[in-house]
């Protein structure tokens, strides 16, 4: 009895093998891209590993996906091993590692939140000195198509309000899964009810009640509600159409208690009223999910969302979306967010991660990410006819660009205390713990307090 | 004479003395470390400059701080609920299965497996089923006619939903405790009990809760050193939210540390709960020495 139970263990053991094997043989025939470079030497690094430290992310899915690394690593002789992290908990991981005589890591994806400190903190190495070499930078990379609001928002600090280009800027890093925001809606309940797509606010907030008030088990618009940074993100979607500001430009006091922002949170509390159960608890994740499930009529943020929405192994609205324009208030103002690839200081490897870097942000990487749900982000892909017809959401994606704000949030160094403060105070406003005057109110101080102890402002 | 005598009583300290340096070197510097760190200000993004001594500015600043009392509140509530929930739900059990019923061992073993799941899955456990549109237990709920509950999402009951995930996982440790000390009670004594004509309960009040009252004592102990320093489940399920309704002081610590970079600042509440910690603990420690003696 023992010896056929060791037998049978064996073959299976063998057949896994067998299969495993096939898959690893199939991977190396994959054809490689980019061979075509002239006189370019791919290979310089050969033999080299490096290691980036990821987001499981919609877009960074879909560049393992679309089988990109394996061909870059056939190109170039170079090992990619990739630490794929929950992106928010990427921060500390990353800090860690960069803090250090010599890190593991020796590219780093960065939310754009990070960028100012990484760069402020002489975390992160400054771009260009890669590119003026010749050996390193790939002559047919186009670095003007990539589009301008990311490169501005990704990677480029040290000008205006430290955060943003002026005199002074330096490019610190690469949009790769750069997003603005866009509408998306149910269109097939918009063509069965009738319902007009919104484009001002006072649309959305119509529409959100129509179908609280008159679909049932859908509500209106989904979003983020969490306490801390998913509350704050909430907010600013919509504070920048309502010409609300975080911090006053110039003196960096506190402008949040601002009429326009107390109307941002009443807004958002319509919202949480006609929306989907329970948005006072969302993160990203209850908020993309409540749109997939069918739970809600619109979703309104990131742009990278459309990957998820048309993956029919994860949403049940395949089909069924339309896009349109970012609604206006005041003004047309849509998020600049998502993230930057950067090279650590500490890196071992940083020639061979920067070749890497524009490996994955080339044209023809591009296209292939783009198919297996990755989002754009250079303008030829945007403006491209073809992909317009293949992906609807592109023509949409294209002229929302040009009202994409880079000022969308004040992103200093101290942000993320900032974020977490102001987030749980939205939220509270949110549950009705407080009301929105009094919850911002009671973020001055501590905020105050924030900007003190670093210096912007005096007591 | 003198000089043996003292040797005979150095002997013994001499044999401890490695272990108590060991013990002083892993336990001790790293918490006078984080005393001394606690005045100054040293953060995260500037880590390899040196930290700067500010006195007792971050105490003050935690003292003046409405998040960080919310924290001590909301600890000492969840801390408080989940250990006199545990205990008396982990005694109930370990009666209940304290006979040798037929199918009581299978019951033994079902119960003791929430303690083997990694907290972290508890977290990511919970927060589905609590989830509002797809979570299994509204669906329950509704299926049974009653309203969803907003499990995750009210500030009124996030902290309940915290507890009950807490219970669920602990509440098996302390019936475990609890069943090793009832089987430890010796059988003549209740017996005896018997013959003299006690029911159950006088039994239960007279002779088992008394003899086990201590192991009892230690077992809460342990659980509240344990829930004060929770972070996980919670980090997992609210992350403090909604609001500060479930921002237990650990939680505040990491947040101080990670997300608002202040290692000194963090270390200060870390002093703090430290504190807490032990004059609770100690109080305990004493009452339960007390009734030994008794």
């Amino acid at each position: 009895m023992k010896k056929i139970g060791l037998i049978a263990v064996m073959i299976a053991i063998l057949v896994s093998a067998a299969v495993f094997a096939g898959g690893q043989q199939e991977a190396e025939q994959a054809p490689a891209a980019a061979e075509s470079t002239d006189g370019f030497d791919w290979r310089q690094f050969e033999g080299q590993t490096i290691v980036a430290c990821w987001p499981n992310h919609g877009h960074y899915n879909a560049t393992m996906k679309s089988g990109v690394i394996e061909e870059f690593e056939e190109l170039t002789g170079i090992d990619v091993e990739i630490d794929l992290l929950q992106y928010i908990k990427m921060h500390d991981k990353q800090v860690l590692e960069m803090s250090k005589a010599s890190g593991d890591y020796d590219m780093v994806s960065m939310v754009v939140m990070w960028k100012a400190e990484y760069a402020m903190g002489d975390m992160i190495e400054p771009l260009q000195p890669f590119f003026d070499k010749p050996n390193l930078a790939v002559p047919e990379y186009d670095f003007d198509d990539l589009v301008p609001g990311y490169v501005e928002v990704t990677g480029i600090a040290g000008g205006e309000n430290i955060y943003m280009d002026g005199p002074g800027a330096k490019l610190y890093g690469l949009p790769f899964g750069s997003e603005t925001s866009f509408l998306v809606y149910r269109q097939d309940l918009f063509d069965e009810y009738d319902i007009e797509v919104p484009e001002t606010y006072d649309d959305l907030i119509e529409v959100s009640k129509f179908v609280h008030e008159n679909i049932d088990g859908v509500g209106g618009l989904t979003m983020r509600g969490a306490s801390g940074h998913h509350a704050t993100h909430g907010y600013l979607l919509h504070a920048s159409p309502y010409g609300a500001r975080i911090l006053e430009k110039g003196t960096w006091e506190p402008a949040f208690t601002e009429p326009e922002s107390i109307k941002t949170i009443e807004f958002m509390k319509k919202m949480v009223e006609y929306g989907p159960p329970g948005m006072t608890g969302y993160t990203q994740d209850e908020e993309w999910q409540a749109f997939l499930q069918g739970d809600a009529a619109m979703y309104l943020d990131a742009s990278v969302f459309t990957g998820a929405v048309n993956d029919p192994s994860k949403s049940k609205v395949v089909g069924k979306v339309g896009y349109a324009l970012h609604p206006t208030a005041k003004t047309a103002g849509s998020e600049t967010g998502g993230f930057g690839l950067a090279i650590p200081k500490n890196a071992t490897n940083p020639e061979a991660s920067f070749l890497f870097m524009q490996y994955l942000t080339m044209k023809e990487t591009e296209r292939k990410i783009i198919d297996n749900g990755g989002a754009p982000f250079r303008m030829s892909s945007v403006n491209d006819p073809a992909l317009q017809e293949e992906y609807p959401e592109f023509e949409v994606l294209a002229e929302q660009l040009k009202y994409a704000n880079p000022d969308w949030r004040p992103i200093i160094p101290e942000w993320g205390e900032i974020n977490s403060t102001i987030g749980i105070n939205i939220n509270q406003a949110l549950t009705g713990e407080k009301t929105p005057e009094e919850a911002m109110e009671d973020a001055v101080d501590p905020i105050r307090d924030i900007l003190i102890r670093a210096g912007y402002i005096d007591e | 004479m003198s000089s043996l005598s003292l040797r005979q009583k150095s002997t013994p300290l001499m044999f401890l003395l490695p272990s108590l340096i060991i013990m002083a070197f892993i336990l001790l510097v790293p918490i006078i470390m984080g005393l001394r760190l606690s005045f100054f200000e040293w953060l995260m993004r500037d880590i390899s400059k040196e930290p700067t001594f500010v006195g007792l500015r971050n105490y003050i600043e935690l003292f003046k701080s409405d998040n960080f009392r919310t924290s001590v509140f909301v600890t000492i509530r969840f801390v408080l609920s989940v250990v006199v929930i545990e205990i008396v739900a982990g005694l109930i059990l370990a009666l209940l299965l304290e006979s040798g019923l037929k199918g009581m061992r299978f019951f033994r073993t079902l119960f003791v497996l929430p303690i083997m799941v990694a907290p972290v899955v508890v977290g990511v456990m919970w927060r589905f089923m609590y989830n509002p549109s797809y979570g299994k237990i509204n669906y329950l709920l509704t299926q049974i006619g009653f309203e969803r509950v907003e499990w995750l999402s009210n500030p009124d009951i996030a902290l309940t939903s915290v507890i009950i995930a807490d219970v669920w996982q602990w509440t098996p440790f302390v019936f475990l405790l609890a069943l090793a000390a009832l089987q430890g009670v010796p059988q003549d004594l209740s017996d005896a009990a018997v013959v003299d004509g006690a029911n159950y309960m006088q039994k239960l009040l007279r002779i088992k809760l008394p003899y086990i009252a201590s192991i009892l004592g230690v077992t809460a102990i342990l659980r509240l050193i344990d829930a004060f320093r929770s972070l996980v489940v919670i980090f997992n399920l609210t992350y403090g939210g909604p609001g500060v309704s479930t921002e237990v002081m650990s939680l505040h610590l990491y947040k101080s540390a990670f997300v608002s970079q202040r290692l000194g600042l963090a270390s200060a509440i870390a002093v703090l709960l430290l504190l807490l910690i032990v004059i609770l603990s100690l109080g305990l420690l004493v009452s339960n020495l007390r009734n030994k003696e008794n």
